[in-house]
This record gives structure tokens, sequence and C-alpha cells, in this order.
């Protein structure tokens, strides 16, 4: 019991304040004593005027006024009281005698809050005081959580209304704020009606009136145009309630202005679904579509296609024209893309229902699946031709030039196509197949189509498997450098060696001619040639220990690494882990490679030259080496390629390229080595155009490094030593 | 009504002077002694009042003492007093003002009645 009372007078102050006004001494000194004695602070007044003026010095809680009182009665002085400022809730229980009926009334009628028959049953008397200190309580937090209800309502720019049969259509003033009133305006459902256009207004009464003849909830958005001309979103919500007898006396609700919802989620909604560069279709809506066109694919038995459009030389327009440059690119490149297909601006979610059977066709569009790559969706085709149709249109629309920041350009594109349901089975089986189809017109030369086949899997598949386990080639030690010494047949001795990467996977030798290309393709050349040059400098190390090892490891470069500013550094470190000079290291870059980045490679060259490393430039006479840059360039050596060595046995015109290399080797001051000798003869001709410095099976194949080290251990001797009467060392071969 | 005329002094109710006591059941606060002071400066003060009203009294001043004194004669326990001061009240109420004098008497001699009770109790 005790422990529900103190509930119940949660929140109330621990000792109320009671103003007691009674102008018989007695009474006021038994009241006050039995209330103090129940917890009450009490204040004594004899009279109404002492009363009043007690309650504009300080602050009660409640006041207890006997009615009947010389000069200013009760109920005067009640009156007086609730008008003054701040007093009209003021909880006031008027003392009256026993059987007092007119008193009664006229308590009331003076503003009292309750009346209390004077008796000295104190405990009913506290009682009375108790329940009208909870009710002033609970009076004070109803209203403050109206006036919060209705800062809420007005944050959330909401408000009630209601429609009742007798009192018509009624908005509380927050409802009006919302549809651009003031609080006073009287405003009809009629002219609420008329804000709405005239489609969503005869939507709107149909629901309505369907509403009200199943006395069923309304929930709607409705755009409205307000006086001023503001297009709003409004949210209705209404409930209709019911009396007694269950009959529907009235339609309660709300209306909220969602104005600014609704547009974040459309805002959502298309950030969700559409690129933000070219305002096509992403991969996230383009998977929708192609799953929603392959559902009906299936139901309805037809055939529907994928084309994969990827742009070629996308990255050089992007590097040379700049990022800027290249966005516009695609973005117009998007939109002659969709002048190709039916393109529908539809938003597919998962929520929206497409109907009719034909609504298929709105599924037809053109996406960005990011980067330089689109992707066409095509959601019903005859076959192939239909197909291979758009991608004509599709490159043909491509050829006209571009204007990208003041400048043409031209761009073309691969396209692969894939077409349900035989070139897959699943959207994620189709655009794979789109894309080897696409790669399979990038390795033929670019700018066509293709239809996915079979065939082309393989090949891709492969190449892709490659293409993982090179990538973990590095990790798993799988590779390693074989060494193929360089002869000065002059001095009779191996002059240098040069490294050559190998890969072994899976207890088989893999060709470079295999990974290197695939290995440049994908970047993975980076981080295999700066294996190959720690491990150079190891070996290095290995061998001058072991033998007096003293010339110099020539490891070959892709140019892209002559492009990073640390290389020098990074050749320090690597010499210096294994304690080898610089001059050990030699550097082999192709003239093919080393042309088409000569700009960008030439200050690391210097760089390298001054800290000792030596450059040649390799497969030399195949390039198109401007001579007057060769002179500038800080390089120490040309080799001879392959193909002019091989053909000095048959063709004079050979002879002649060899020569004239020779001659401008010596011109330039650089040393001048033959790659792939093989027969004597080559040795001899070579030997008298005066290149001396030969590399090849005629002396030695690359070998692993192990093998190399006997293999120089043995012919020491011989090279050193007597060459025979041709001149030439006889050589035990590896 | 055969007690009006005898001298000796009526007893207060004792149900309500054991109410009296409950406010103050040790007796530290002397609450009975302070009602007891209260009642008797208030029953010599409406006493004065009424033999001021006298031949030709106000009817409502007069009824405004007894409904005061009902109540507080009731408190204390005067119950006669109190019984008085009702049918005196409710007959002015009603608006029977005839024979006022006759009223006063009643009101002042039941009001003495009183003043000897509560003198027995503040000077045993």
């Amino acid at each position: 019991m005790s422990v529900v009372h103190a509930r119940a007078d949660e929140g109330l102050p621990e000792q109320p304040e009671v103003l007691l006004v009674d102008d018989d001494e007695v009474n006021l000194l038994l009241t006050a004593l039995a209330l103090r004695e129940r917890g009450f602070r009490i204040t004594e007044a004899s009279s109404g005027e002492l009363a009043l003026k007690l309650l504009r010095q300080r602050s009660f809680d409640l006041v207890v006024l006997d009615a009947m009182m010389p000069g200013l009665d009760g109920f005067d002085t009640c009156r007086t009281l609730r008008r003054m400022p701040g007093f009209e809730n003021m909880p006031v229980l008027m003392l009256t005698g026993l059987d007092d009926d007119a008193s009664i009334t006229k308590a009331y009628n003076a503003g009292a809050t309750d009346f209390f028959v004077k008796a000295t049953q104190w405990s009913l008397l506290e009682g009375r005081l108790r329940y009208l200190l909870r009710a002033s309580r609970t009076r004070i937090e109803l209203e403050r959580s109206r006036a919060e209800l209705t800062r809420a309502q007005d944050l959330a720019r909401m408000g009630s209304f209601q429609s009742r049969r007798q009192l018509g259509f009624q908005l509380a003033p927050e409802a009006l704020r919302v549809f651009g009133f003031g609080p006073l305006d009287a405003v009809s459902m009629r002219s609420l009606l008329r804000m709405v256009p005239a489609e969503a207004r005869r939507k709107l009464s149909d629901d309505l009136h369907k509403a009200l003849r199943h006395m069923s909830p309304v929930t709607t958005d409705v755009p409205a145009v307000l006086l001023d001309g503001r297009e709003r979103i409004i949210h209705v919500e209404a409930e209709p309630e019911f009396n007694e007898h269950g009959r529907a006396s009235a339609y309660r609700g709300i209306v909220q202005d969602v104005t600014e919802r609704r547009q974040a989620e459309d805002e959502i909604r298309r950030l969700a679904n559409f690129d933000s560069l070219t305002g096509l279709p992403n991969r996230r809506q383009l998977i929708l579509r192609a799953e929603r066109a392959l559902e009906h694919a299936k139901r309805l038995q037809h055939q529907f296609a994928l084309l994969l459009i990827d742009l070629d030389r996308f990255k050089v327009i992007n590097d040379t024209l700049g990022h800027g440059a290249g966005d516009e690119l695609l973005l117009q490149v998007g939109r002659r893309l969709v002048a190709c297909v039916r393109h529908s601006d539809l938003v597919l979610d998962g929520s929206v229902e497409s109907a009719g059977a034909r609504s298929h066709r709105a599924l037809e569009a053109v996406g960005r699946l990011g980067g330089d790559e689109f992707v066409a969706l095509l959601p019903e085709v005859g076959g192939d031709p239909d197909a291979e149709r758009v991608a004509q249109r599709v490159l043909e629309e491509l050829r006209e030039p571009f204007l990208v920041s003041g400048q043409e350009c031209f761009v073309t594109a691969s396209v692969g196509v894939a077409i349900y349901p035989r070139d897959g089975s699943s959207v994620v089986d189709l655009l794979r197949n789109a894309d080897v189809a696409m790669y399979s017109v990038k390795n033929q030369g670019k700018n066509a189509s293709a239809v996915y086949n079979p065939m082309l899997a393989g090949q891709g598949r492969e190449k892709l498997e490659l293409e993982t386990a090179l990538h973990k080639a590095i990790e798993r030690e799988e590779l390693v450098l074989h060494y193929q010494p360089q002869i000065d047949v002059q001095a009779g001795r191996v002059a240098k060696v040069e490294a050559l990467m190998r890969w072994q996977r899976q207890g088989r030798l893999v060709p470079p001619g295999e990974f290197i290309p695939l290995a440049e393709d994908t970047g993975l050349i980076a981080p295999m040639s700066q294996w190959a040059l720690r491990e150079a400098a190891r070996q290095a190390r290995v061998w001058k220990d072991a033998f007096g090892f003293d010339d110099a490891i020539a490891v070959n470069m892709p140019s892209r690494l002559f492009e990073r500013t640390d290389l020098v550094e990074q050749i320090h470190e690597y010499a210096t882990q294994s304690g080898v000079p610089h001059r050990m290291i030699h550097l082999e870059i192709t003239e093919d490679s080393l042309m088409k980045d000569l700009q960008a490679v030439i200050p690391s060259l210097h760089r390298l030259k001054d800290i000792g490393v030596e450059i040649s430039i390799d497969d030399f006479g195949m390039g198109y080496s401007s001579l007057s840059y060769l002179s500038q360039l800080p390089i120490s050596e040309l080799k001879i390629d392959r193909s002019f060595v091989r053909e000095l046995d048959l063709a004079s015109k050979s002879t002649a390229v060899v020569t004239a290399i020779i001659a401008l080797a010596r011109a330039l001051g650089l040393r001048v080595v033959a790659e792939g000798v093989e027969t004597d003869r080559q040795l001899r001709v070579l030997e008298r155009l005066g290149c001396t410095m030969m590399q090849g099976f005629k002396f030695s194949r690359a070998l692993p490094a192990a093998e190399l080290q006997r293999w120089i251990v043995q012919n020491e001797a011989l090279l050193s030593g007597r060459a025979d009467d041709s001149g030439v060392p006889r050589l035990v071969n590896g | 009504m055969t007690a009006e005329p005898d001298d000796s002094p009526m007893p207060l109710d004792p149900q309500a002077l054991a109410r009296l006591r409950e406010l103050d059941p040790d007796g530290r606060q002397g609450v009975l002694m302070r009602v007891m002071t209260a009642f008797d400066t208030s029953l010599a003060r409406m006493i004065a009042q009424l033999d001021a009203e006298g031949d030709g009294g106000n009817a409502g001043v007069v009824a405004g003492i007894a409904h005061t004194l009902k109540s507080s004669s009731a408190s204390v326990g005067a119950l006669a007093l109190s019984r008085v001061c009702a049918e005196v009240e409710a007959k002015l109420r009603s608006g029977d003002a005839t024979d006022l004098r006759h009223d006063i008497d009643r009101l002042v001699v039941a009001a003495e009645a009183a003043q000897r009770s509560v003198a027995a109790i503040l000077r045993p």
C-alpha cells in the first residue's frame, strides 16, 4: 500500500506548501496542526484579504479556503485569485458546511477546484489534498506534453485534422501551417483539394470515397501546389473513429510535409542505381535489370543478349589529356551508346514489380559497369544477328571523332556478345562470357565485335589461371635466375654474366615467352624485376666468395622500373646488403621499351651511371632508335639482336647491318655484344667484323647458378690459355 | 435542554477531546491547552458581538457568528453549543428573522455554558 502510495506521489513536492484560510482561529489552529502532522507545510491566514496578500508574496502548491468568512468570503477570494495571472490553474479546495448544497455550486462557480465538507476527519482531508496535488501535477504534465507535441509537429511539418459529421472539417494550427496557412485561417476541404493537381486529385477523390464507403483507414502521399506556388508532397494518414454504437462518427488523422524526405529517397535511389558520371544505370542497376530480363526470357522462352563494350586505348587518352578529359569522353561515349538501343530510364528496385507481359522491353538500356566498360542489355533478341547488328551500330556510332578539351580524338571499342540461354544460364556467366568474347577482340586487333563461343573460354581460362599462379610465384619462391656467360673471345675470358628469369611451376620450367608478356600486361613485371635485382646481387656475392668472381651480372629491366625514382636507391640497397660494389650490377633495357618512354627513363639512366651501374641496350637493331638520342644517352653497351647474328651464316644484308652497328658503337665509344651466337662461322664473322664480345649456345646456354660456377671453373684455363689455330677457344660445352 | 439552567459545567465531548489529544499524543506541543485557549478567546469575542447586536440586530451577522461557532464548538466537543448554533443558523439562513432577540439569547446562553466547560479544563 505504502509503495503504491509513494509511486502515486512521485514527482510531487515532499512537503507541499499549503495556504490555509479560515476566520475561525480554532478551526485554523486545528486544521493546521492536523495537516502539519501529515507532512504538509502550512501557512495560516485568518482572512481572504490576508490570503491574497500572501499569494502575491510567495508560491504555494495549494490553497484551502473556508467558504464563510466575514469580509472577503471564500467565494470572492477564489474569484479574485483566479483573475490573478499565473493562478488560473492553482488548486483551490473550498471548505463548506455540511449539507450546504448552495455553497457547493457557488464554490465551483467561483472557480474552486473542489470542495470539502468541514469535519475533523483529518485523514479524509489529507487524502483530498493529495488527490488535488496529483491532479494538478497531471494537468501540468499534460499541458507540457501538449506543448511539446505542438513543437514536435512543427518541426516535423506535421499537424492533425479531424472531420466530424456535425463540426465538419477542422485542421489544427500545426496542420494549417503545413499548407502555408495562418492559425486562424478558415480552410475547407474543398480549398485543400484544389491545391492538388488535377490528375492526382481525381485519384485522391476516388481513394477518399472508397475509404469513406468502407470506413477504412487512409494512407497516401499527395502532391500539392501551395498558394505561394511551392510544390510539396503531403503525406496523409487518417483513421475512422467509432462511437459507442460502433458507428463511424469521424475521421481523425495527420498531414505531414514529406517533400524533403521524398527528395532524399529519390536521390538515394538515384545514387544507388545510376552512375554519377554518365547518369547511366550502374553495375547494380544493370545486374538487377539483367536478372529481370533473364526471368522473362526463361518464362517466355526467348533469348536476350548482353553486350560488353570496352573502349580501346582509353588509358592512353586518360594519361595524355588528363582525367577531366577522360571523364568528358566517357560522358560523350555514354550518350552515343544510348542512341544505339531503345534506352529506358526506368528505375528497377527490388520492391518495384514490373507489370505486363511485354514490360521487359522497358529493361533495355546501356549502363556503365565502371572504368571504360559499358554494357548494353537487349532484353529480347531473335538470335546472334540481332545482337551483332547492335554491336555494329555501336562501333559505327564511335567512328565520328569526339571533341574533348578542345581536341578531336578518336575512340574505338571492342565488343563482346553473350546470348541467353546459349552462352550462360546466369547473369554472372553471361557477363563473364561477354568479357571473354570482348578480350578475344582485343587480342585480334580491337575495334570489332565477337560473339562468345566456348573455344574462346578455354584460352581465357588458361590465361587467367596462369596469371593467378604468377601472382603467387614470387612468394612461393618459384622464380629462379639462370645465367648465361658473355665471352670476350679476344681476351679469352668470361666478361659478364646475363641473368635470365625462369619460372619453375609444378615441377616444370615455364618458357619466358609464356610468362614474361603476361607479367608485363599485368604489371607483375615490376616486383619480379626487383626480385631479380636482389637475387643477382646475392648470387654475385656467393660467387665472389666461392671463386673470386669479380665481373658483372646483367639484369633485364622493363622501362617502367626506370621510371621509378627509387630504382637507384634500390640497387644501392641490394648491392650493400650483399656486400658487392655497384659495378657488379649491369642493367639491360630493350631498345623498344627505351625508345617508348625515353624522356621518363633518361633521368634514371644518368643517376645509375653516376653510381657505376652500366646500362646496355638489348635487342639492338630491331627498334627505331634515333641516332641523335643514342649519342647523348649514358649507356655503355649495345647488344646486337640475335636475328641478325642468326643470319650471318646466310645473308649478306645482315652482315651489312651488323657492320653498321659495330661501326656506330665504336664511333660512340660503346661496347658491342653479339647475342645468339651458335656456330663457328658466326663466331668467325663477328670476330672479323671487330665484335669480340659474344653470348650464345656456342659457348653455353643459360645455366643454374651452381652449374655455371662449375662451367666457369672448368673453362677458365681453356679460356685464358691458348686458342687453337682458328683463334677460337675450344670449350667444354655446358 | 434540561441541563441549560444548571450551573455546573457540562463536560466537553470525550470523543472530540480524544481526537484533539491524537494531534499531540505526548502533549509536548500543548495542543489541547492552545485549542482551548483559542476557543475561549473566540467565545468571549462572539458573546461580546452577540450582546452588541441586541434589539434590532442584523440577522446576517448573527447567522455568521452562529456558523463560525458551530464548527469550532463541534471541533472542541462543545456539542450543545454546536447544536444551538446549527439550529439558529438554519433558521436565519432560511430567511426567518422573527424574534432575533430570542435567537441571540439562546446562542449567548449556550456560549456561556461552553465557556464554563472550557474553564473547567483550562483552570481546573
